[in-house]
């Protein structure tokens, strides 16, 4: 029964192919393409031709990556493939427990990864892969052995399996069970049926149990089928675990992940224009200390945990980083990428965000807590990463929006069904995966990915690589331009106000409330603040009327010119640092003001004095004492100071779109690579003589299973010409069987010279 | 989205357009679990804090029922988080019950026994239980009972208290309503109190607390303590109960400094109950002194602190406060919430306003300039003077006299701080002057003048901020006051509150309140202060130059 080869999309022949370069030969170029996309380390450094890249496919640390992304049914199949050692597709879909379909599409991804291939005697799994298919039944390993060239066929040995006595048939179980090899002890291993003085010995007798050297007994692959039942599990392995669902109404959840967005954005926007002013200071190893944290928490209104997904988001976003403050040292402060975030919409802003967060390994969750080294993580510190955490949030939001409509993860019981779907999904992922499962969720659901742990219509997109922001902005509520004003001096903006007339108002009042909202505050100082600007009294006059709804109140007019009236009273001078002012008593005034001493104040005129102190202290001072002086320029002129926010220069971005793009891209050139290199290897004899070429013929012979002519340099300098089967590459050293007495050799990979295929 | 009236805040406020269609009936919606904390023209700032979502608990409601409020009626999507945070805090409230236990007496419940573990572990509790009855039950000193109460409440556990009150003596009381008739929101306040078991009713001032304080009684039938701020607002929660109840002369008792009368229905001041000799409150016997069913407390935003301790022992007996706002200067609202009871009755001044029953008023800030002399002074002065300095200047007598001739023929309040500027203005206003020092007789004398239009000019200190009715004033003039103080505000702006009869044409009258302060100095910013107040609860009000008055 022979029926090799497929009737897949690339229309391969039929009858199977000489070695896995010449099955890579076969394949159309997206098909390349694909297996390049799938397996990133085969197309660095670019391979020169089909045979290296089917080398470097074979090896043991590319063969355990490829294994790393399969789901545990995949495993399964990849390990009944192992245990079948070389089987056709029907075969191997009766030896998994599973439905025929699931095997038949798994086996043709595995084609796909190459990490198996369809020799002209059936499917072979690539040589590595029993070695890295470690861990047991919960990575989707059945702890069989390969079959043994026995050539039984599973039925003999059932019958053989069930005519042993029941002593030596529980030995049997417990060995098969127990990973397949068992130790010899004192049990004579070349006896044959009917001498047998123990379980042990009926079971090497009847040839259930095989000597392997040193002093071990393997149970070979069909034995440990036949008492499995024909198959490598007992239970099916393409069932993955269902997530615990619950109950979540589509408009409250999305309207819940919709304010959560928002309030990310907000969060982020309100930190970062603080920083602006009042930059934080970073710790020498790059981080930001638990207090700055905590001041951040405060100002946000938010525990440390959420500052530090604040800070972390931002950080990941670009938005934030060091620079040196006047005194040399390391602050925290926005980058200039930040102003222009600041002027997208709020969905726009929000878009960037989540991209940061999806891509970043960044893991806030665990500020707080102590690293292995007993002391406390900092937020932004660089160590505070994991690599799988990137895969881990998209699939948990992938899977979370495999949600039947209307519900979401389940409360209580949810996470821990999502973690266990994934760890059927990903069975070699680390222990961490729960953890990291749980804070995904957890950072999701307080940035807006998800409302009520359910994912709202715009986060799929995201995930699907699509824009976002449309569907995000349908549901934040409309900028508005107008706000009311009240005669407690507040202003209420109705909405999320616009960005230009947002600017100003923060100049001439205080922001007292945050939310979708906001509610700003005059007060004395805030007008200060504006004057303080450059704005007339007009201007600010105009503004006020033609932002507000309703009429101007009259307690603000008045507030605004009485602002107007004590603004500019006092004149401090530069050359010599004066206060001069037409007011005598309130020159008097300061000059007796308690807090005024430490100034150095000296009357030296009815209108004038002077101060030891420089202007640019002075004059914050002053208004600390609370009087509203203004800056003369030494020719007399007013000078008008803005204070200019800080920035940093942004740091370069590893963008994971721009990262993919950058992929396809150098799969495709290593696509055409490929085929150019394949035309001059063509040309070249079939022999290797160069070391590249020497370690893939080999590679190529190990697959096939297939004696190669070696020349090799031997101890006394002697070069001689033998012929070996590979068995491994490994460490430098080649191990091959020699075909004349069926003895392991072991060669040191440089002193082989050529390698020619045998014919 | 919807085009709610309501704009929910991650902070916890809550904006409501006021000129929003559906505003009136979300303003109910919201009014039983959120603090109403400013009320100006157009939007409307509630808070939900965990006492307001406590109270609406033990008003009945659920968590559910709030968060679907807040769902409905927002604009915007809600923070999730606050979400959270009401479903949360509102599960705190009856997780711990004190109840009567047939055997035990009063015993602490609780359904969630690692609650019950967490509080028994409290060092602040712990001298307040008896023995442990069962795994879910603990005996408690019955007179612990309150201060009970109030150390769960500051644990974030408040207590449901099922233990049920004594009947009191009991005393005929009925209202005796021949010539009138109690108002819908009165009868309303009355009834949630009575229904609630006790509790705090809030009115503005001038909505007639006292009446609810009548209708209270009259569901208790049952000798009733009464605790009111002064001898004065005393003598006239008196004349009310007379006037308005079945009560007569010889059945109601007042107990302060001068009379020390306990009948049935007896009124004592805070003070005589707070007085302290030798460490002992010589006056605490009154509380035992008859079975008294119910306890009244007037103005229960300044009960004093020694009186939340006595009435940690009587949480056996119906208490009842009365109150313009629920706002302490002192922070106490918690012990308000625990020893009183929960908020029953609550309506806006605004609302009532509206209704017709409290005067509609106009707020004016006049601002002087102190002469140039007297700024020397003052930027010289020591910061504990340069208040007095500021309010008492000389210039604020020229405004006063003008603003007294403009509304001449209107019945005038002068209210002040300072004895000495009291003094210099009645002399130079030819005003009769009611001061501390004014004798009791005296002063009832000069009010009562007042009230009948007799004397149309009264200059007064603080001590009629409290509780006493002049509802013939028009017109106030404060010309200095305790420093910033929120309260003095409302109440000195109560004075006007009263609603006259409508003139002649029908027209009511428009009161007048006049607060003249001094620019650019301390004056100034405490009456900012005060203002902002008056602003958030609607009043809006003008500022205007001293110069511009006389125009």
């Amino acid at each position: 029964m022979v029926q090799v080869g497929r009737t897949g999309n690339d229309g391969a022949q039929r009858s199977g192919h000489r070695s896995l370069a010449d099955q890579l030969r076969s394949w159309p170029a997206e098909r390349v393409a694909q297996l390049l996309t799938d397996r990133p380390d085969l197309a660095t450094p670019a391979p020169h031709d089909f045979g290296q890249l089917a080398s470097r496919a074979a090896s043991r640390s590319s063969v355990a990556r490829a294994i790393d992304i399969l789901s545990r049914g995949e495993v399964s199949v990849l390990d009944a493939l192992v245990v079948a050692v070389e089987t056709t597709r029907t075969e191997i879909a009766q030896t998994v427990y599973a439905d025929p379909s699931f095997v038949g599409a798994t086996v043709d991804r595995l084609l796909d990864l190459a990490l198996v291939w369809e020799s002209t005697e059936g499917l072979r799994p690539l040589s590595a892969v029993a070695d890295c298919l470690t861990g047991g039944t919960e990575s989707g390993v059945s702890g069989l052995r390969p079959r043994s060239a026995e050539n039984r066929s599973v039925a003999r040995t059932a019958e053989l399996v069930a005519s042993v006595s029941p002593g030596a048939r529980r030995l049997l179980e417990h060995v098969v069970a127990e990973g397949g090899t068992a130790t010899a002890g004192s049990a004579r291993v070349g006896i044959s049926p009917g001498d047998e003085t123990s379980p042990a010995e009926e079971l090497i007798a009847h040839r259930l149990l095989l000597p392997s050297g040193d002093g071990l007994l393997v149970a070979p692959g069909e034995v440990g089928l036949a008492v499995r039942g024909g198959r490598t599990t007992t239970t099916p392995v393409d069932v993955p675990p269902d997530i615990a669902w619950s109950e979540r109404p589509v408009r409250l959840a999305t309207s819940a992940a919709a304010g959560a967005a928002a309030e990310a954005v907000r969060h982020v926007e309100q930190l970062l224009e603080w920083w602006g002013h009042r930059p934080a200071a970073a710790l020498r190893t790059g981080g930001l200390g638990v207090r700055e944290l905590r001041s951040a928490g405060e100002h946000l209104g938010l525990d440390n945990g959420g500052a530090a997904l604040v800070v972390e988001t931002a950080s990941a976003a670009g938005l934030v980083a060091t620079r040196a403050d006047v005194d040399g040292n390391p602050v925290w402060v926005p980058t200039d990428a930040f102003d222009s975030w600041m002027e997208l919409d709020v969905a726009g802003r929000w878009a960037v965000l989540a991209r940061a967060w999806l891509a970043s390994p960044r893991l806030p969750s665990l500020v707080g807590e102590r690293g292995p080294d007993g002391k406390t993580w900092n937020a932004l510190t660089p160590e505070l990463s994991s690599g799988v955490l990137p895969e881990t949030k998209r699939m948990v939001l992938t899977e979370l929006a495999r949600a039947p409509e209307g519900s979401g993860l389940a409360t209580g019981t949810g996470l821990a069904s999502l973690v266990a779907r994934l760890a059927w999904l990903r069975p070699r992922r680390p222990r961490t995966r729960a953890d990291l499962a749980a804070w995904a969720v957890g950072e999701a659901g307080r940035l807006g990915l998800t409302g009520l742990d359910a994912v709202p219509s715009y986060t799929r997109d995201l995930l699907a690589g699509a824009d976002p922001v449309p569907a995000l902005a349908a549901l934040l509520p409309d900028p508005v331009d107008h706000v009311l004003i009240q005669a407690d001096l507040t202003a209420v903006a109705p909405g999320p106000l616009l960005p230009d007339i947002a600017r100003s108002l923060h100049l001439v009042a205080d922001v007292e409330s945050r939310g979708a909202a906001t509610v700003y505050r005059f007060t004395p100082a805030s007008i200060r603040r504006a004057l303080d600007a450059g704005w007339s009294a007009a201007e600010t006059h105009a503004f006020l009327e033609s932002v507000s709804r309703t009429p101007v109140p009259q307690p603000l007019s008045y507030l605004v010119d009485d602002a107007v009236r004590s603004f500019g009273r006092l004149r401090v001078g530069v050359a010599e640092s004066f206060v001069r002012s037409d007011d005598e008593a309130a020159l008097a005034e300061l000059v007796h003001h308690p807090r005024a001493a430490a100034l150095g104040l000296r009357r030296i005129a009815p209108t004038v004095l002077v101060s030891t102190t420089p202007p640019d202290i002075l004059l914050p001072r002053l208004r600390e004492l609370g009087v509203a002086p203004v800056a003369e320029a030494s020719d007399g002129t007013v000078r008008v100071g803005v204070v200019e926010p800080l920035r940093a220069r942004a740091p370069k971005q590893r963008v994971a779109a721009a990262e993919e793009a950058r992929a396809a891209a150098h799969a495709a050139a290593a696509v055409r690579a490929l085929e150019e290199g394949e035309e001059a290897a063509r040309s070249r004899p079939a022999t290797a003589s160069s070391p590249a070429n020497a370690l893939s013929a080999l590679r190529d012979a190990i697959e096939r299973r297939a004696d190669v002519l070696i020349a090799y340099t031997d101890d006394r300098g002697v070069v001689g010409e033998r012929t070996v089967r590979p068995v491994r590459v490994e460490g430098g050293r080649l191990t091959a069987l020699d075909p004349s007495d069926g003895e392991e050799r072991s060669f040191p990979v440089h002193r082989i010279g050529r390698v020619t295929p045998s014919p | 989205m919807t085009e709610g009236p309501l704009i929910v805040q991650s902070d916890k406020s809550l904006l409501l357009e006021v000129d929003h269609p559906q505003a009136v009936e979300c303003r109910r919606a919201i009014a039983p679990f959120a603090e109403l904390e400013r009320s100006p023209e157009h939007i409307h700032t509630y808070r939900v804090t965990p006492l307001g979502l406590w109270n609406a608990r033990a008003a009945g409601h659920d968590a559910e029922q709030v968060v679907d409020t807040l769902l409905t009626y927002s604009r915007y999507p809600v923070p999730h988080s606050l979400l959270v945070d009401v479903a949360e805090t509102m599960a705190r409230y009856g997780r711990l019950r004190l109840d009567k236990h047939p055997t035990h007496g009063l015993v602490l419940a609780s359904t969630d026994r690692p609650v019950l573990e967490e509080v028994l572990r409290a060092k602040k509790i712990a001298g307040m239980l008896g023995q442990r009855i069962d795994d879910d039950t603990v005996a408690v000193h019955p007179s612990e009972r309150g201060n009970l109460k109030q150390a769960l409440l500051k644990l974030g556990w408040p207590a449901e208290d099922y233990a049920g009150y004594v009947d009191g003596e009991a005393h005929p009381i009925e209202l005796a309503q021949e010539d009138w008739t109690l108002r819908d929101y009165q009868a309303e306040a009355a009834e949630s109190f009575w229904h609630g078991g006790s509790g705090v009713v809030v009115l503005p001032c001038g909505a007639g607390k006292t009446l609810v304080g009548a209708a209270a009684m009259a569901h208790a039938k049952a000798t009733t303590l009464i605790l009111v701020t002064n001898t004065v607002s005393a003598r006239q929660w008196k004349d009310e109960l007379i006037r308005r109840t079945s009560l007569t002369e010889d059945e109601i008792g007042e107990y302060s400094g001068a009379v020390k009368q306990i009948r049935p229905v007896t009124i004592a001041t805070y003070q005589v109950v707070t007085t302290r000799r030798k460490g002992v409150y010589p006056h605490l016997e009154l509380f035992d002194a008859r079975d008294w069913g119910l306890i009244v407390y007037d103005e229960v935003h300044l009960l004093p602190a020694p009186i939340f301790r006595m009435t940690a022992d009587l949480q056996a007996r119906r208490r009842i406060g009365l109150t313009a706002t629920l706002v302490r200067e002192d922070g106490r609202e918690g012990d308000v919430f625990s020893l009183i009871g929960p908020k029953r009755y609550d309506a806006p001044w605004k609302d009532i306003e509206s209704q017709g029953w409290i005067a509609p008023a106009d707020c004016v800030e006049v601002r002087v300039s102190l002469p140039e002399s007297s700024r020397l002074v003052y930027a010289t002065a020591e910061p504990e003077e340069r208040y007095r300095l500021a309010a008492c200047t000389k210039e604020k007598v020229g405004v006063v006299r003008d603003l007294v001739a403009r509304h001449s023929g209107q019945p005038t309040l002068v209210i002040g701080q300072y004895l000495d500027q009291l003094e210099e203005l009645g002399e130079e206003l030819d005003a009769p002057v009611i001061t501390g020092e004014t004798t009791v007789k005296e002063r009832q004398r000069l009010f009562e003048a007042f009230r009948h239009g007799e004397t149309g000019l009264l200059v007064v200190s603080k001590v009629a901020n409290f509780s006493i009715d002049l509802p013939s004033a028009e017109v106030a003039i404060q010309v200095s006051g305790s420093f910033g103080s929120r309260q003095e505000e409302a109440q000195r702006l109560g004075r006007l509150l009263r609603p006259g009869d409508p003139g002649p044409d029908g027209e009511r009258k428009i009161a007048h309140f006049y607060t003249i302060v001094s620019r650019d100095t301390v004056d100034a910013e405490f009456a900012q202060h005060r203002q902002r107040f008056l602003a958030e609860q609607g009043y809006a009000y003008r500022i205007i130059d001293a110069d511009e008055l006389q125009v």
